[in-house]
């Protein structure tokens, strides 16, 4: 058969995919510390025989994150907290350490620093952090220090991936090349870092995957009346 | 199609966080509320091609490989902890908590419940009892013949009669503390209960232990910012229109494919 079309297919899958994408980052906009995904295509190569040239088609062939820092929001909560810069923090989940950019916390019951879903938030040592009861006001100060009514309890980590990030569910992140705390971060306390998505590059993204698809479609339909012309001309001989 | 349904993810977050915003709205003007926030999280990725994969016999390995998300969920709707403007109203009974802490009200079914709702009133047979008629688990009893009360700043009630001017004690009102505020569990009236995510509760003497102070003829006004709420239903609308144009490309996507024969 025509290999146009097994390029168009190829490529077809791939924009479907890359709407899925699209689409993620959209349900995505107002996020807490959501990073914005993109599928990056690459060409690879098909051996069509001895005699014939190969076909180069094109695939979706990883994706790449965008780490710019979000716009960070005002909200005035004891326990929201951002990062200025490079960073993230670290929390302890029962599949192992897992890093996030969402710095919305709050109190367990018996005042371990923690997510909402509960797990714990650590410092820069890899240990919970601990709330004294009966502490009035917690202040952190911009470089993650944490005071309990003035009284020092430690530092908030604030940590930095070795090698390459990958994706979990819960806008976090794991790092299969384990962390280091990074010495320099900047927290802000009582504020949240929105979803760094922009809307209207999506938009125009969408706009292109569509137009895209529907120019392959195009495509597909003449060449199917392309071969279909063919096989009656030459049936009719 | 996996984009139509990660947009209808995307459309049902932004409709509770419109949800969450009207509550906060409707109760711009109900004492001590306090606004809730809707905060989300992105589902689980779709695992393609798993970065790390080993490529080649040299040890190469994917760098990023391929993850599809799948959408947004609500990952918790929490309760800002904020103190509320303090209005003057003069009510004898009317109570404004400045700084942490719930009064305890003890509930007909036998369970206390916690409130920052100071509109207190005395009930038939004197006892110091909430609008719905709840009493106060402290057990205040104000006597029939008392003229006035008042109540100090760290709880102390005092009734004072027509021939006594010096006052006679009758009780203490308690307030109450939690180490996780926001784990308690809202039951409507302002009342909430406590949870294992709120820790047990702690009595305490007003302005001690991190507890606020009480301010007799004071009510606590709700804390909603009705600019902020409002600026949040714009980008939730806005939001809620991007995720539905998504939808329709999807649509369209597929129509394009069915027109192929």
């Amino acid at each position: 058969m025509s290999n146009s079309i097994y390029a168009t297919l190829a490529r077809q899958d791939g924009l479907l995919k890359e709407l899925q994408v699209v689409a993620n980052n959209l349900a995505n906009t107002n996020t807490t510390g959501y990073k914005t995904d993109r599928a990056v295509f690459a060409e690879y190569l098909v051996n069509t025989g001895t005699e014939t040239p190969s076909l180069s088609m094109g695939a979706l062939a990883g994706h790449a994150f965008d780490l710019t820092q979000g716009t960070v929001k005002f909200t005035g909560g004891q326990f929201d907290f951002a990062i200025q810069g490079d960073g993230f923090f670290a929390l302890q989940t029962p599949d192992g350490q897992r890093l996030t950019r969402a710095g919305s916390f709050q109190l367990s019951s018996t005042g371990e620093l923690i997510a909402p879903d509960g797990a714990n938030v650590l410092d820069a040592g890899n240990t919970p952090i601990q709330i004294p009861a009966g502490t009035e006001t917690i202040s952190v100060a911009g470089d993650g220090s944490i005071s309990a009514d003035g009284e020092l309890l430690g530092q908030i980590g604030i940590f930095r991936a070795n090698g390459e990030l990958q994706r979990d569910t819960d806008t976090r992140f794991t790092a299969p090349g384990g962390t280091e705390a990074l010495q320099n971060a900047a927290v802000l306390q009582g504020a949240l870092e929105q979803s760094n998505v922009s809307p209207v590059l999506e938009m125009a993204r969408m706009i292109e995957v569509q137009r895209a698809y529907e120019a392959g479609q195009t495509l597909l339909e003449q060449e199917h009346q392309r071969i279909s012309q063919t096989i009656s001309t030459v049936g009719n001989r | 199609m996996k984009s139509l349904q990660i947009a209808a993810t995307g459309m049902a977050a932004q409709q509770m966080r419109v949800d969450v915003i009207s509550n906060n709205i409707a109760n711009m003007s109900t004492a001590a509320y306090r606004p809730r926030v809707a905060e989300f999280s992105d589902l689980v990725y779709q695992q393609y091609l798993t970065p790390g994969t080993i490529t080649s016999q040299l040890g190469t390995v994917v760098p990023a490989g391929i993850q599809l998300g799948t959408g947004v969920k609500a990952s918790t709707v929490s309760v800002e902890i904020t103190q509320g403007s303090m209005r003057q109203t003069g009510g004898e009974l009317d109570i404004g908590i400045d700084g942490n802490g719930f009064l305890e009200i003890q509930m007909p079914d036998g369970e206390l419940a916690y409130t920052r709702d100071g509109k207190l009133n005395r009930s038939a047979d004197g006892e110091i009892v909430t609008m719905d008629g709840y009493a106060l688990a402290d057990g205040i009893t104000i006597p029939n013949d008392a003229n006035r009360i008042s109540i100090s700043r760290d709880g102390q009630v005092t009734a004072y009669f027509d021939n006594d001017e010096t006052g006679q004690s009758i009780g203490v009102i308690s307030l109450v503390s939690f180490v996780n505020e926001k784990g308690l569990q809202a039951v409507g009236d302002n009342m909430f209960r406590v949870t294992e995510a709120s820790g047990d509760a702690n009595r305490q003497v007003p302005g001690t232990n991190g507890a606020g102070t009480l301010r007799q003829g004071f009510l606590e006004d709700s804390s909603v910012d009705v600019v902020k709420e409002i600026s949040d239903l714009i980008e939730a609308q806005r939001g809620y229109e991007l995720n539905s144009k998504v939808i329709t490309a999807s649509d369209e996507m597929l129509a394009a494919t069915t027109r192929l024969r």
